[in-house]
């Protein structure tokens, strides 16, 4: 197997040239979830305060039946104010798209539910920056929704949480329930 | 093999900074990500700042954008241009506390093609009005990425706290 040096761009088939150090990727897993049967919420509780970033990816779907697409949720540190937050987001569902804003820690329109086609799940994509700076407020920025075979959404949005506090837990929830076999992992960023 | 991003250099401005610099960046990698968080002292609640590579300073850059504000989306574009627009960053006028964030996604940066960027950030202010700046930039030069600066294009800094972390993706 070639071994790219990270120094120079040159492969070689020896480890000892230019690799002098083997370093890690930047992403570690801190925790994930596939879920077995319907729940609530998924909380990621004792983060450790470590990292640089953290990033949460999404697969999930609803038991909110509901006509279109509806929410999910992200709050920090138990604190479920929902109009503790801010929120701003780009929709889009082919047609023109619409920015809304609230007060509101919403993942906005990127659930899918029992209305929508069957078996399709949303992803979304979360990443949190500085997440333990007691300097800053915490923001986190999203992409997600999902294609249901015809029609469907694609959101960008940011969520404010007007806290210095260090982000040491997260609470995923949404209208209804996430059903079986909805995924939840966190990731720190070096 | 999967995705993996590389931790290069992260920068943390101590005191007022009117640009941050990665330099010597290895060639070794396939693509670039920055991570950053901002507040710079411009007056009003949001300020400028933008991206130059190899320390061109030239008209050399072009920017398309999508601007949505919680109100209103707005679309622009230029050409001809000193620098990519990296985001509007949270200024003096914004709630105290409140940086913004963003990502500069650059791929092929050592590859003989005309250099892009892909940038997404948010200016959350902690009231109704805040930005999303979605830009896709294009610097016309074929060289390779050596160094990234981000620079302020208006009168103001990056104040203390502001933070860019530069990986390396395989």
């Amino acid at each position: 197997m070639a071994i790219r040096s990270l120094k120079s761009g040159t492969f070689s088939r020896s480890g000892l040239v230019g690799n002098s150090v083997i370093m890690p990727g930047s992403y570690e897993s801190i925790a994930s979830s596939t879920l077995s049967s319907t729940t609530a919420s998924v909380t990621f509780s004792s983060i450790p305060s470590t990292y640089s970033h953290l990033q949460i990816r999404i697969s999930s779907r609803s038991s909110f039946a509901f006509a279109s697409m509806f929410d999910s949720y992200l709050a920090f540190n138990g604190d479920n104010t929902y109009s503790g937050y801010k929120d701003h987001i780009l929709y889009g569902n082919g047609a023109s798209p619409t920015t809304v804003t609230a007060s509101s820690y919403n993942l906005s329109y990127t659930t899918p539910g029992p209305t929508q086609t069957a078996s399709v799940y949303n992803g979304v994509v979360i990443d949190i920056l500085d997440y333990a700076n007691t300097n800053k407020y915490k923001v986190a920025k999203f992409l997600g929704g999902a294609d249901l075979n015809g029609s469907g959404n694609i959101v960008v949005g940011s969520i404010l949480w007007p806290n210095t506090a260090a982000i040491n837990q997260i609470t995923l929830s949404c209208d209804g329930s996430f059903i079986t076999g909805s995924s939840f992992a966190l990731y720190g960023v070096n | 093999m999967a995705l993996n991003l590389f931790k290069i250099e992260t920068a943390e401005v101590s005191s007022n900074a009117s640009s941050v610099t990665f330099s010597s960046i290895p060639q070794g990698y396939t693509d670039l990500v920055v991570k950053f968080s901002t507040r710079e002292t411009d007056a009003g609640s949001f300020g400028h700042f933008g991206i130059i590579f190899n320390s061109d300073t030239g008209a050399n850059y072009a920017n398309q954008h999508l601007r949505p504000d919680g109100a209103a989306v707005s679309a622009s574009s230029s050409s001809g241009s000193n620098y990519i627009v990296a985001s509007y960053g949270n200024a003096a006028g914004s709630t105290a506390n409140t940086f913004g964030i963003g990502e500069a996604y650059i791929p092929n940066y050592t590859g003989t093609n005309q250099k892009r960027v892909n940038i997404e950030s948010a200016n959350e202010t902690n009231s109704a009005t805040a930005y999303m700046f979605l830009t896709s930039g294009l610097w016309t030069s074929t060289a390779a990425i050596t160094s990234i600066t981000f620079k302020q294009t208006l009168t103001g800094v990056f104040v203390a706290n502001s933070t860019f972390t530069l990986y390396g993706v395989l």
